[in-house]
């Protein structure tokens, strides 16, 4: 019954080319725009995500601030070595760790400044950094070296300065002086999104130079975990962990640890070491609320779309429903079941909504690979925002399959009232006339 | 045992604002294997009353029993089921399945039935086909027929779930006379070889000829019933 009920549908389909052709291609359009959408934001998630956790924050991060009044603060993690014991015995699904300097200073070259903000690195330990950095002058590897730099293109550009050339960084310090170093530009590297139009990264001694801090000092030791997902656990663990072990620990507060410095921090009533434990959904919220609203803005734009195909399957099926009537009462009178018609209408729908769907899917995929391949230019102006230097679809089976089935699902449902308006018919209509 | 019982059966229509008395107190009894004629002229009540015997729509007042079932005591599923399994129909204008092939269209209540096997069905529709002469066309769609090669195809497709009863709703009145003729001719040994009962409206006096029994029917009450040989 079922190979008669599907060619039943699928001829009704074909019987109507034109209209359903056109509502095909509304479903198709549809679903294309929201793989497309769902994929370029998956790119811009994904590369923005990885170069976020990357350059910026570990999964989970022991940093914390140095006090020297209660109106002063630095970000700092004195003693570092001792935390890093306790923290690699307290987390044993450690995948690698990284130290980080922390730091803030204004780069001052021959013909502009800018202020920037400073990650002091150990590039010999610092391996997933290679990954994400790609240079466009020098090497990586010259950033070992003692009052070194790495910039990103677009600050080098601002600067006026490429790999060789000086620059002078000035760094407030917390007793209230700045501080000033000499760096040699090692290295510049593609622009990586947001985070190239304010962070830069020197040497770690170099960093631990310019603010005057001895070696068992630094910014943040990063901990990049074997499972993501476990990161809050582990900052809890951590937080319990290392109070239990005499520090003093900040009450969790997810921002990110510069809104820390210069907002909440400064203005606490306290002074000495407290350490901060946060985790990459901490430090990245802003990065977050820039994910949520493009989504919220493409489900936006989806959700009107999805309206105005809804109106077009309601108004296709009462056409049909008024075209099939005399149809539709003959196969009541015959003795079809009213759950049969409705079953009936139901299923042409879905053929026709899974077919327009699964269609528009594979070509917006297919339109998403071909521009991955044509590796199109995005302008600088909209590169900090995408993190992307070249428009990239990620492209993933899964989320194709849930658009698929989502505005299927909707078309289905939209089907629900003409079909019960056609399952009520009654019998009658077939024999219409009275003689 | 009656197959149709009317008694006393009454139906109003409201025609915008007017109320229309399709049928007036309508009593008619039909015995199982009856070949019946419903005569009368256009407006008089005859698909009021095949409607009504056919479940297909409800008296304002008085009782339909068809099969010794009371329909105004059947849900609307009862109905249908009573529909699927007791009663064929023969429409006027054929109402076929447009989208299905001639041998579909007829296996349809089958399907809708359900209990015989794919082979079962195929034997069943074929044997049909072959008796009402088009076997050949089995693949065709209705489009591609003549209206007596369709309305064959619906005899065929009354007849496929061996009901009790068979209701024609003027079955020649969109076919020539000679295409006529051999759709009666068809009907009436369907009726003899199976004893399948009959019923059908006309107000073809020609088609009349063949009917076991006229009940002839104006301004919605049964003006008379009688048997052919009593006409005119």
């Amino acid at each position: 019954m079922l190979l008669v009920d599907l060619q039943v549908a699928a001829r009704n389909l074909t019987r109507h080319t034109r209209r359903n052709l056109f509502l095909g291609a509304a479903l198709a359009a549809v679903t294309g725009l929201m793989v497309l959408l769902g994929a370029l934001t998956a790119g811009i998630e994904g590369s923005m995500m990885e170069s976020a956790t990357t350059l910026l924050t570990g999964d989970v991060n022991v940093g914390g601030f140095f006090k020297i009044t209660s109106g002063s603060a630095a970000p700092l993690v004195s003693g570092y070595p001792r935390v890093l014991a306790v923290t690699r015995a307290t987390v044993p699904d450690l995948d690698y760790y990284t130290i980080r300097g922390r730091g803030w200073a204004k780069a001052v070259s021959d013909s502009a400044s800018m202020d920037l903000v400073l990650g002091g690195v150990d590039i010999a330990h610092e391996p997933a950094v290679r990954r994400v950095l790609q240079p466009v002058a020098g090497t990586l590897d010259e950033l070992a070296r003692p009052n070194t730099m790495l910039l990103f293109q677009g600050q080098a550009e601002r600067l006026k300065v490429g790999v060789g050339d000086v620059v002078t960084l000035s760094a407030p310090t917390e007793r209230g002086v700045n501080n000033t170093v000499d760096v040699r530009i090692a290295v510049v590297v593609k622009n990586v999104g947001i985070m190239s139009a304010f962070s830069a990264f020197i040497q770690a001694d170099t960093l631990r130079g310019l603010y005057s801090l001895s070696p068992d000092a630094t910014g943040a030791i990063h901990l990049f975990l074997k499972d993501r997902e476990q990161a809050n656990l582990v900052a809890a663990r951590l937080r319990e962990e290392l109070q239990r072990q005499g520090w003093r620990v900040m009450e969790p507060d997810p921002q990110p640890y510069y809104m820390k410095l210069f907002q909440t921090v400064p203005s606490e009533d306290w002074t000495g070491q407290k350490l901060d434990i946060t985790t990459w959904e901490d430090e990245l919220g802003q990065f977050k609320q820039f994910i949520w609203g493009v989504k919220v803005f493409t489900g936006l734009l989806v959700f009107v779309l999805m309206v105005v195909i809804v109106i077009g399957i309601l108004n296709t099926l009462a056409i049909a429903i008024r075209e099939r009537t005399r149809e539709i009462g003959t196969l009541r009178a015959i003795g079809m079941q009213r759950r049969k018609v409705l079953w009936l209408f139901m299923l042409e729908t879905l053929l026709l909504g899974l077919g327009g769907c699964a269609f528009g899917a594979l070509a917006a995929s297919a339109l998403a690979a071909g521009l991955n391949a044509a590796a199109i230019g995005v302008p600088e102006a909209v590169q900090l925002f995408l993190s992307q230097e070249h428009l990239t679809f990620k492209l993933g089976f899964g989320a194709a399959a849930t658009d698929v089935l989502l505005l299927t699902l909707v078309t289905v449902a939209a089907s629900l009232a003409p079909a019960l308006r056609a399952a009520r018919l009654k019998p009658i209509t077939a024999m219409h006339h009275i003689g | 045992m009656s197959i149709i019982s009317v008694r006393d059966v009454s139906k109003d229509y409201l025609l915008g604002k007017t109320q229309v008395h399709a049928l007036r107190g309508v009593t008619l009894t039909v015995e199982r294997g009856e070949f019946l004629s419903v005569a009368g002229p256009s407006g008089s009540g005859k698909t009021t009353l095949l409607n009504l015997i056919g479940c297909v729509d409800t008296p304002t007042t008085g009782v339909v029993e068809v099969a010794g079932r009371d329909t105004s005591r059947l849900t609307e599923r009862a109905l249908t089921d009573l529909r699927l399994h007791q009663i064929g129909f023969i429409f006027q204008s054929f109402n076929l399945v447009q989208v299905l092939s001639v041998f579909q269209n007829v296996e349809f209540p089958l399907l809708l039935q359900g209990g015989l096997t794919r082979a079962e069905r195929a034997v069943r529709v074929q044997g049909l086909l072959e008796a009402v002469g088009i076997r050949e066309y089995g693949r065709h769609r209705p489009s591609e027929l003549s209206g007596g090669q369709r309305q064959r195809v619906a005899v065929a497709r009354a007849l496929v779930t061996r009901p009790a009863l068979v209701l024609a709703d003027e079955p020649t009145a969109n076919l020539d006379s000679q295409t006529g003729q051999n759709i009666i001719d068809l009907m009436r040994e369907m009726n003899r070889k199976d004893g399948t009962t009959f019923v059908f409206s006309t107000h073809d006096p020609k088609v009349m000829a063949h009917a076991n029994a006229i009940v002839r029917i104006a301004d919605g009450v049964v003006a008379g019933r009688e048997p052919v040989g009593a006409m005119a």
